[in-house]
């Protein structure tokens, strides 16, 4: 018999390479059945495995609306990502999940939404960008501020072209100092600097902030600033994990235990914790 | 009037115990001083007094230091896994120590809340534990500060007291308990006497306030500055849980299984990113202290202590629990 710990086998479907060190992987159930009642909630991540190299934590980074496959997107940094590097079309990933909480989108519903995303924060963004969209009649204005170190170290960089084109969206791109390119049409700035640039109201949003530590830190006294109230703005947490269902013991940030009761918390939960992430 | 059975008569119940195929636990000597809980293929290994504790643990019995979650094989781009079968072989776990016994009741909470973890769960209900109650502490033992003592019955289905002329008075405490002693015991006006073990010295409601407000206390550092980090106390320990997951085989399959883990190790918490939100040793031992008295009771309203005392017992610098709260306690009363 099967225990809680055996994934379900996945086919992978297309790689893509999104910069120089970061993929992106289309998978489906080898069994069909699988795939036809698979459902998961925007925000929830699974245990991918690359079996005789190990196993990793990704956010399912597709939206919940699409039905022929999930997408997760890693960058090249590790013995499972270095694994991962090299697969191609019809290998096969071990998948275990969905798990965790999930952005609560029906609350969101009649609200403006602003995106914030650094670097390879992207994927838990994006999900709830294109929920976002193709849900467009249930949210308000969406302003998406997404930055990265360099150019070539946007992920989902042909997406960004792609928001713009939807009604009462706008995307602000922007590359660290000294990242643009001679053809780069963006802004230059540290994301905080760029969101207090921006201009956003604060009026009826909630902000999803996802980033590097350094990026979240300096961001928030900005949307502080701009009247955001701690209850709106949510992150998504990135603890290591092992067992992804709450017994392994390493994911915890004091009684909470991010692979249960996250990894999606508000600014106004995450500051009753104790600093243990 | 009891029941009792002599000490012959429980290696012979051991002994039909492994001719029908089950696996029997017990405290085996190892080395002149050091005595382990640990499988054993002949009775006579069996220990059954003049040690005050083992040095390991009989989690080894339903939580495995190592243990096989599946198989896959690769073939191809194809991947082939192979269930490995649910450990149900009856286990008999005899000469166990209360602390160590109360430890099972604890740990259900964890491999049970929402998810099921199906192989603890078959070996905890293949398992029969037969504890013997204490007739000596050490100044390690802390077990009366966690509510249990030399003969406390939780998580025992048997008890053995030690009647002192080679027989012992059989407590039942369980179904399992008394389908095991079915037949085997004779009556007897004798009854075990078991003396009232170590002090209660914790007040672990004060502890548990302080830590409620305690995160950021500078004593973290000052008890971490002797930790070693080898993790000896929660390897040795009959509540530590918890456990990393890897991949071991070659180019062609192997098998996904579950190791024993600790969070005194600083690889345990980080990130891929190379950040680590315990990157010292004190927010290490800080994590252990609080997984045990204050995240666990909020969880699960139980200490993940038993008072056993085998941290301090095996580390190499005399740390481990009870020093530590003792500490604590002895600052805020």
């Amino acid at each position: 018999m099967s225990n809680v710990y055996t994934p379900d086998l996945m086919e992978v479907l297309e790689v893509r390479r999104q910069t120089a060190d970061v993929k992106s992987v289309r998978l489906r159930f080898r069994d069909e059945a699988k795939q036809r009642d698979f459902s998961f909630r925007v925000g929830q991540f699974g245990m991918f495995s690359l079996f005789g190299q190990g196993e990793c934590t990704f956010n399912l980074c597709s939206s919940s609306n699409w039905k022929d496959f999930i997408e997760f997107c890693f960058r090249r940094t590790g013995k499972v990502t270095e694994g991962l590097w090299a697969i191609d079309k019809n290998d096969t990933i071990g998948f275990r999940g969905p798990y965790g909480n999930s952005y609560p989108v029906e609350k969101w519903a009649g609200k403006n939404l602003i995106f914030i995303g650094g670097g390879i924060a992207m994927p838990p963004i994006r999900c709830a960008i294109w929920y976002a969209l193709e849900n467009r009649e249930e949210f308000g204005d969406i302003t998406i501020v997404y930055g990265a170190r360099t150019v070539g170290d946007l992920v989902y960089r042909n997406e960004l072209e792609r928001w713009t084109r939807y009604d009462r969206v706008r995307v602000v791109s922007c590359v660290d100092p000294g990242g643009e390119t001679a053809d780069w049409k963006g802004e230059v700035g540290f994301v905080p600097d760029v969101v207090k640039r921006a201009q956003i109201s604060a009026d009826n949003s909630v902000a999803l902030v996802v980033g590097p530590p350094v990026m979240i830190k300096f961001t928030l006294p900005v949307l502080g600033q701009m009247g955001m109230a701690d209850r709106d703005i949510y992150t998504s947490l990135e603890n290591r994990m092992k067992c992804g269902i709450g017994k392994c013991g390493r994911c915890n940030c004091g009684p909470i235990y991010v692979c249960k009761e996250g990894p999606v918390f508000t600014m106004e939960q995450l500051k009753r914790l104790p600093n243990d992430y | 009037m009891s029941e009792i059975i002599s000490r012959e008569s429980l290696r012979t119940m051991a002994q039909d115990w492994l001719q029908q195929g089950g696996r029997v636990f017990g405290p085996v000597r190892m080395e002149s001083d050091l005595v382990l809980y640990s499988p054993v293929s002949d009775p006579q290994q069996l220990l059954l007094d003049g040690w005050i504790r083992p040095a390991n643990s009989i989690k080894l019995a339903v939580l495995p230091r190592h243990e096989k979650l599946y198989e896959y094989r690769l073939k191809g781009r194809e991947v082939e896994l192979t269930p490995v079968d649910l450990p149900t072989a009856p286990q008999l776990v005899l000469g166990a120590r209360p602390c160590d016994a109360g430890a099972l009741p604890i740990l259900d909470h964890v491999f049970n809340w929402d998810y099921r973890d199906e192989p603890y769960n078959a070996r905890r209900q293949a398992t029969t534990v037969v504890t013997i109650a204490c007739q000596g502490h050490d100044n390690h033992c802390f077990c009366t500060s966690l509510g249990l003592g030399p003969d406390a019955s939780t998580g025992s289905d048997a008890m053995l007291v030690d009647l002192g002329d080679g027989t012992y008075e059989v407590r039942l405490f369980s179904e399992k308990g008394q389908r095991l002693f079915a037949g085997k015991t004779q009556t007897s006006q004798a009854t075990g006497q078991v003396p009232s073990g170590p002090e209660n010295i914790l007040d672990l409601d004060a502890i548990h306030r302080f830590l409620s407000g305690g995160f950021e206390s500078s004593r973290w550092t000052s008890i971490a500055l002797r930790c070693l980090g080898c993790a000896s106390c929660a390897y040795h320990c009959p509540t530590c849980h918890c456990f990393d997951m890897v991949d071991t085989g070659g180019l062609y399959g192997g098998a996904k299984v579950r190791n024993w883990d600790a969070c005194q190790f600083g690889i345990f918490t980080m990130h891929a990113s190379g950040h680590n939100p315990r990157s010292t040793q004190a927010q290490r031992q800080r994590q252990r202290i609080y997984h045990k008295f204050h995240i666990y009771k909020e969880k699960f309203n139980h200490w993940l202590c038993t008072g056993c005392g085998n941290c301090t017992r095996n580390c190499p610098v005399s740390l481990g629990i009870r020093p530590v709260l003792e500490s604590i306690q002895k600052d805020f009363q």
